[in-house]
C-alpha cells in the first residue's frame, strides 16, 4: 500500500469521486493552473478539464454562492476556500444561504456542497492564515463540520463528505500537509461522518482532541510516565459530534482532558466539557480540564509555538487532572 | 542619514505634477523620489535574501514591492502629513517607507522582533504607522476597501481637506467590497481615492482570467466615478495624474478611480515559483524599470551623476544593512505581553 501525505490523500479522493461522479465541480482561486496554494488540487484540470476544474475570481462570497446554486441544481461542488480566515467574505453565504436551504425549504431544496479549507496555525503565518475557527460553524444550525487529521482519514471521510446530501465544512489541518505519511489504500472506501476514532487504548484517563493536536496529544503521551493509560480519541468530525464515544470512553476512565487549537472561550472544548457533564456526572473522578489557544489571535511566528497547546501543556493537564 | 525620512522635503509637501520643487537646492525634490525608490528595492530585495537564506530570520507570509516603487513614491509626492490617510493591502512595505517609516522598525517587524511596528506580532502584512497617516496593511483581500471610504468620510466630516489613497490589487476588485465601496464613496462625494495596483496578476492568476474587463478602469463607470488608466513605471506621470485626482478629493468633489499599471518583479509570496508567466513577459516590464527610468531622466536632466547615484546606493544599502543587523540583536516580544493589545483592557484568557 503506498504512504501517502494528506495533501496527496485528498487529492486522490477528489480525483477518484470526480471519475465516479460527473456532477462534480471543483472551483476557487487558482485551483486549476496552478493546482490551489497548498497543492492539493494539483493535476484535476488537466484530467477533468476546464468545466470542471474551475479557476474562480477573487470573490469568496462568489465562489460559495455559486456552489450553493449549482448544489441546489443537483450538482456536487467542490469549492475551495484558501485559508479559514478567507471564510469570512464568504460567511454570510455559508450561514444565511447553505445552512438553511433545507430548512428553509422544508427539503424541498438541498444543498450538497463540501468546502474544503485548510485550517489551523503552526506554519508561520499570522492571523487569517492561522485560525481555528471550527467552533463557529459547529454553532450553525444546518451544516456538518469535519475535520481529520490524518491522510487515512482524509481519504475516507472526504469521499463520504462529498457523497452527503448537506453541506460540510471539511477543514485540513495544514500543519500537518507535508509533514505525516501513512499507507492509504488507493481503493475507494468511506469513513462515515459523525463517528470518532479511539486512537489508542486506556483506563485511566480520556484526551479528546481534533485536526492538528491530535500530534501533540500523542506526543505528550509518549512522554507520560509508562503505567499511566491514557485513551485518545480523535473526534475527526466536529459536528454532529460523537458524544456515544466520547460518553463510552470517560464513563471507564472517569477522567477527561480536551485538547483545541482554537482560543479558549466559546471553543469545542467548552461544548465537550459540558456533554461529558451531562453524559458521565457520576462517573467523574475530576472535572474535565481543557487545553486550548489563548483567546488572543494568533501572533506571528516566534510566539506562534507559545500559542499553540504542546506537548508540554497538555502533558501537564494530564498530570492535574490525575492527580485531582 | 537622510534615507528613512519621507520623500517629500516639508515645504514642497503639496506641490502638483512633476515640476521641481522651488524651494532648496535645485533638484533636491527629484532626488529624494530616487532615493526613495531606491531604499524600497533595496529593502525589499534583502528582505529576500535574508528570507531565503539559511537559518531564515524571515518567517510567514512576505509579500514584495519590487518593480512597484513609483507608485508608493508618487503618492508620498502628494500626501499631506496630519490629514491624509492611506489604506493598503499586504503588499505593504514600500507605502510605509514612502511616508516616513523607518527601516529599522519595518525590517524588525519582518523579524518578528518586539522593537516592530506592530510589536514583532504581525509581520509582513501588518506594517501600521497610525502617526503618520498610514493605515496598514491587511490580509484579507478587498477588506479594507470600505474602511478606506469610512477615513474619506471623516476627512469630508472634519472639513480638513484631506484625502484617502485606498489602495489594493487587480485581483481585489472582484470582492463585494469593491462594489459597495465605490458606489457608497461616490454617493457621499467623499475624498477617497481608489487606487488599484494593477500588477496584472491575482497570485497565479493573470488580469484576463480573473476580470471580465481588462481594463480596468471601466470598472468605475457604473459608478460615476472618473477613472484613469496610468503608466505607473514611470514616476513623473504617477505623480502628474494622482495628482488630479487629490485635487478633486481636496476641492470636495468627489472619489476617483485610478489604475495604476505596473508589475510584480518577484512572485506573490515567498513559495511562489512564478511558473505560471513568460519570463519574456517579465522582461520586458523590467526594460521599463521605475527607477532605472526615472534615475536616466535625472541624469538627462544632470539632478545626478555617478558620483552621487554611487553614494546614495552605498548609504542606502548601508541603512539596510544597519536595520537588518538591528533586528537581528533586537529582543523578541515578551510572552507575557501575549494579551496585550487584543482589547484596551487585558484579559488574561485561555491559558
Ligand atoms: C479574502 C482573501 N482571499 C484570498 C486571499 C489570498 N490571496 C492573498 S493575495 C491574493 C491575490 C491578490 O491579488 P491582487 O489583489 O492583485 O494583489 P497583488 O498580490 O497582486 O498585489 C490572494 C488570492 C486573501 N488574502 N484574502
Ligand atoms: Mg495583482
Amino acid at each position: 500500500m503506498p504512504k501517502l501525505n494528506l495533501v496527496d490523500a485528498i487529492n486522490l479522493a477528489l480525483r477518484q469521486e470526480m471519475e465516479r461522479d460527473e456532477r462534480i465541480i471543483i472551483l476557487g482561486e487558482d485551483v486549476g493552473k496552478n493546482g490551489g496554494v497548498f497543492r492539493v488540487t494539483d493535476g484535476l484540470q488537466k484530467r477533468f478539464g476546464e468545466h470542471r476544474v474551475v479557476d474562480s475570481p477573487l470573490s469568496e462570497s462568489g465562489i460559495i454562492g455559486t456552489s450553493i446554486g449549482l448544489a441546489q441544481a443537483g450538482l456536487r461542488p467542490i469549492p475551495e476556500i484558501q485559508f479559514e480566515g478567507f471564510l469570512g467574505p464568504a460567511y454570510d453565504q455559508i450561514t444565511t444561504q447553505a445552512a438553511r436551504v433545507r430548512s428553509r425549504s422544508r427539503s424541498a431544496l438541498t444543498c450538497p456542497m463540501t468546502i474544503r479549507v485548510p485550517v489551523g496555525g503552526g506554519i508561520h503565518a499570522p492571523e487569517h492564515h492561522s485560525d481555528s475557527p471550527e467552533s463557529i460553524y459547529a454553532h450553525t444550525p444546518g451544516l456538518k463540520v469535519v475535520m481529520p487529521a490524518t491522510p487515512y482519514d482524509a481519504k475516507g471521510l472526504l469521499t463520504s463528505a462529498i457523497r452527503d446530501n448537506d453541506p460540510v465544512i471539511f477543514f485540513e489541518p495544514k500543519r500537518v500537509y507535508r509533514t505525516y505519511k501513512e499507507e492509504v489504500p488507493e481503493e475507494e472506501y468511506t469513513i462515515p461522518i459523525g463517528k470518532a476514532k479511539v486512537v489508542q487504548e486506556g483506563t485511566d484517563l480520556t484526551v479528546i482532541t481534533w485536526g492538528a493536536m491530535l500530534f501533540q496529544c500523542l506526543e505528550a503521551i509518549d512522554q507520560l510516565p509508562e503505567e499511566v493509560s491514557v485513551e485518545l480519541i480523535d473526534l475527526r468530525t466536529i459536528y454532529p459530534i460523537d458524544i456515544d464515544t466520547i460518553a463510552e470512553s470517560v464513563r471507564r476512565t472517569g477522567r477527561a482532558v480536551v485538547v483545541q487549537e482554537a482560543p479558549k472561550t466559546c471553543g469545542l472544548g467548552a461544548e465537550i466539557s459540558a456533554l461529558i457533564m451531562e453524559h458521565c456526572f457520576l462517573h467523574l473522578q475530576a472535572p474535565v480540564q481543557r487545553v486550548a489557544g489563548y483567546d488572543t489571535c494568533m501572533p506571528y511566528y516566534k510566539l506562534e509555538l507559545d500559542y499553540l497547546p504542546d506537548a508540554t501543556k497538555i502533558g501537564k493537564a494530564i498530570k492535574d487532572c490525575l492527580a485531582y | 542619514m537622510a534615507v528613512a525620512q519621507a520623500v517629500e522635503p516639508k515645504e514642497v509637501t503639496n506641490t502638483q505634477g512633476a515640476k521641481s520643487g522651488s524651494q532648496g537646492s535645485k533638484g533636491e525634490v527629484e532626488r529624494a523620489r530616487l532615493r526613495m525608490m531606491m531604499l524600497i528595492r533595496r529593502f525589499e530585495e534583502r528582505t529576500y535574501q535574508e528570507y531565503t537564506k539559511p537559518g531564515q530570520k524571515i518567517g510567514g507570509f512576505c509579500h514584495l514591492y519590487s518593480g512597484q516603487e513609483a507608485i508608493a513614491v508618487a503618492i508620498a509626492a502628494h500626501f499631506r502629513k496630519g490629514v491624509d490617510a492611506l489604506i493598503n493591502g499586504y503588499r505593504c512595505h514600500g507605502h510605509s517607507l514612502a511616508l516616513g517609516m523607518d527601516p529599522k522598525p519595518a525590517m524588525a517587524e519582518l523579524f518578528g522582533k518586539a522593537t516592530g511596528c506592530s510589536k514583532g506580532k504581525g509581520g509582513s502584512m501588518h506594517f501600521f504607522d497610525a502617526e503618520a497617516g498610514n493605515h496598514g496593511g491587511h490580509g484579507i483581500v478587498g477588506g479594507q476597501l470600505p474602511l478606506g471610504l469610512g477615513f474619506a468620510f471623516s476627512q469630508w466630516y472634519k472639513k480638513n481637506s484631506g484625502v484617502t489613497f485606498c489602495l489594493f490589487g487587480d485581483g481585489a476588485i472582484n470582492q463585494g467590497t469593491h462594489n459597495e465601496a465605490l458606489n457608497m464613496a461616490s454617493l457621499l462625494k467623499v475624498p477617497c481615492i481608489f487606487m488599484v495596483e494593477n500588477n496584472l496578476m491575482a497570485m497565479g492568476t493573470q488580469v484576463e482570467r480573473h476580470s471580465a474587463v481588462t481594463d480596468l478602469s471601466q470598472r468605475a463607470a457604473g459608478y460615476n466615478m472618473p477613472a484613469r488608466n496610468v503608466d505607473a513605471m514611470d514616476l513623473d506621470i504617477a505623480i502628474a495624474e494622482i495628482g488630479k485626482a487629490v485635487e478633486r478629493g481636496r476641492n470636495n468633489e468627489g472619489p476617483s478611480y485610478l489604475v495604476m499599471n505596473t508589475y510584480r518583479y518577484r512572485g506573490h509570496s515567498m513559495s511562489d515559483p512564478l511558473k505560471y508567466r513568460p519570463k519574456e513577459e517579465a522582461d520586458k516590464w523590467k526594460a521599463r524599470d521605475p527607477i532605472t527610468l526615472y534615475e536616466a531622466r535625472l541624469r538627462e536632466q544632470k539632478l545626478v551623476d555617478d558620483p552621487w547615484l554611487e553614494t546614495a546606493a552605498e548609504e542606502i544599502a548601508a541603512t539596510v544593512n544597519e536595520a537588518i543587523a538591528k533586528a537581528d540583536s533586537d529582543p523578541h516580544p515578551e510572552l507575557d505581553d501575549r494579551f496585550d493589545d487584543i482589547l484596551a483592557e487585558t484579559y488574561p484568557y485561555g491559558s
